[in-house]
């Protein structure tokens, strides 16, 4: 949607005090810029005049925070963006997490996803005969995200990059197996994530599932300044077992981050780090 | 007097900004933002094929990568880049704006944001209309507003949807963008 209404650095520090002090959710150090346009799309979605209007609205409704939680987040917008970082995890990564080991390696994706990289890790999973060989985990910040992936209604708005997307992965797959079409909308087919364990989030990611082997961050940390980035980087890093692996977007770096040490860069072009062993 | 520079443009605008570039000293006083509309899934060659002939060097930016004066800072290809306080890049995957990610306006409108009455803005030749209401809110914030002269551009559509929503300070040739360049104030 167009947005033609701004709003000014106080009136976002406004409502970042409001979520703070009345719901205990911290947006004090998320990037300002996206963050403000987030706001300015939530205000002209739900036509709300100006910051004081989100303001009141958030105060007088708890049920709107659950809907607001899920409009602050962006969408992931893609099926298999980056279709080569797609490849090297089912030809190099999960080939590697489950070959050892006798439980089932734990894969999280901490991003708050909207259900993408979701859904197509799981497809990627079915096409190696794994999705039951390893436990999902994925994190979340709204109720409605849940009802949004476990419905398999994500309302794709572009066929064409997704199918593309899918093809560079898989070029032999055939990617409309994997959902039904019903009254010109999308359905995924919601088997593919079944067994997923959804963590509910505030946030700054407090909760994490214990020893992943595989931890997806993708595009996330953008949304962050610097210091967020790095108290999250560091909690990824702690949870992360030795030798696992932490993706993270294309355009994103560990360098110059509190936890550069903590990670031997496994693949330049994906961004996949490989966590050392001290 | 400025502090950057931005530049937007489309279709048929390759070869006039890699002739803008080449005429740029390597101690060009100012950061050069590019945001060009490029194919989203080709994330390899463009910076390259940019670079040839460039005077100043172009960076691909990582998120949170600090502007310095001197270099060119061309948006990544599938993200918007956007100017963050404090003088840094900041990326983002939100949905594309005018069919664009990234989007020219969402990169003008965060730079004048930033820049304000220091900020240049400059559009190219393209083929929609993105761009044209992030150059209005360079000249509404009191920056300086460039368009290429239509009748020059290979595709005029992005040059005249500017001219129609803005009054520009200048509709300029390529040679005269790039004396303008050559000689800036800062």
């Amino acid at each position: 949607m167009t947005i033609r209404y701004e709003i000014g650095i106080v009136d976002t520090r406004n409502v970042i005090k409001t979520l703070l002090d009345d719901y205990g959710f911290d947006f004090r150090d998320y990037a300002l810029t996206s963050l403000k346009r987030r706001l300015e799309y939530i205000i002209s979605l739900y036509a709300l005049r100006d910051a004081d209007g989100l303001i009141a609205k958030l105060k007088n409704s708890k049920d709107f925070l659950d809907q607001f939680l899920y409009d602050i987040t962006p969408e992931t917008t893609e099926m298999f963006r980056d279709p080569s970082f797609w490849r090297i995890l089912r030809d190099e990564i999960v080939p590697e997490l489950v070959k050892s080991g006798s439980s089932k390696p734990r894969i999280w994706i901490a991003s708050f996803d909207t259900g993408e990289e979701l859904y197509s890790l799981s497809i990627l999973l079915k096409e190696m005969n794994l999705l039951n060989e390893v436990n999902l985990y994925c994190n979340v910040l709204s109720d409605h995200t849940i009802q949004r992936i476990t419905s398999g209604r994500l309302d794709p708005k572009d066929m064409e990059v997704n199918e593309a997307n899918y093809q560079r992965f898989n070029e032999k797959g055939k990617y409309s197996s994997y959902y039904r079409t019903e009254a010109n909308s999308i359905i995924f087919d919601v088997s593919l994530i079944k067994d997923v364990n959804f963590i509910k989030q505030n946030t700054l990611i407090d909760e994490d599932p214990g020893a992943p082997k595989l931890i997806i961050f993708r595009n996330q940390a953008i949304y962050y300044n610097q210091l967020l980035s790095e108290k999250i980087f560091a909690k990824l890093a702690n949870c992360l077992v030795a030798g696992g692996y932490l993706a993270i977007g294309v355009k994103e770096t560990l360098e110059n981050t509190n936890v550069s040490n903590k990670f031997t860069l496994y693949n330049e072009a994906e961004r996949i780090y490989k966590r050392k062993t001290n | 007097m400025y502090k950057a520079v931005i530049i937007g443009g489309s279709a048929g605008s390759f070869q006039v900004i890699t002739r803008i570039l080449h005429a740029l000293p390597p101690n060009y006083p100012l950061p050069v933002l590019l945001c060009l509309h490029r194919l989203k899934h080709v994330r390899s060659g463009f910076v390259e094929a940019l670079s040839i002939k460039s005077g100043i060097p172009i960076i691909e930016p990582n998120d949170k990568e600090q502007i310095k004066p001197g270099k060119a800072y061309l948006a990544p290809a599938n993200y918007h880049m956007y100017v963050e306080l404090g003088n840094k890049i900041a990326l983002s995957t939100e949905e594309p704006v005018n069919h664009s990610r990234p989007s020219i306006d969402l990169s003008f409108i965060t730079a004048a944001q930033v820049y304000r009455e220091k900020l240049v803005g400059i559009i190219l030749s393209g083929a929609n209309r993105d761009g044209a209401y992030g150059l209005k809110k360079i000249k509404d914030l009191g920056g300086l507003a460039i368009v290429q002269n239509p009748d020059e551009c290979q595709v005029r559509t992005m040059t005249e949807a500017s001219l129609k929503m803005t009054p520009v300070d200048f509709v300029f040739n390529t040679n005269e963008i790039i004396k303008f360049l050559q000689n800036i104030k800062v």
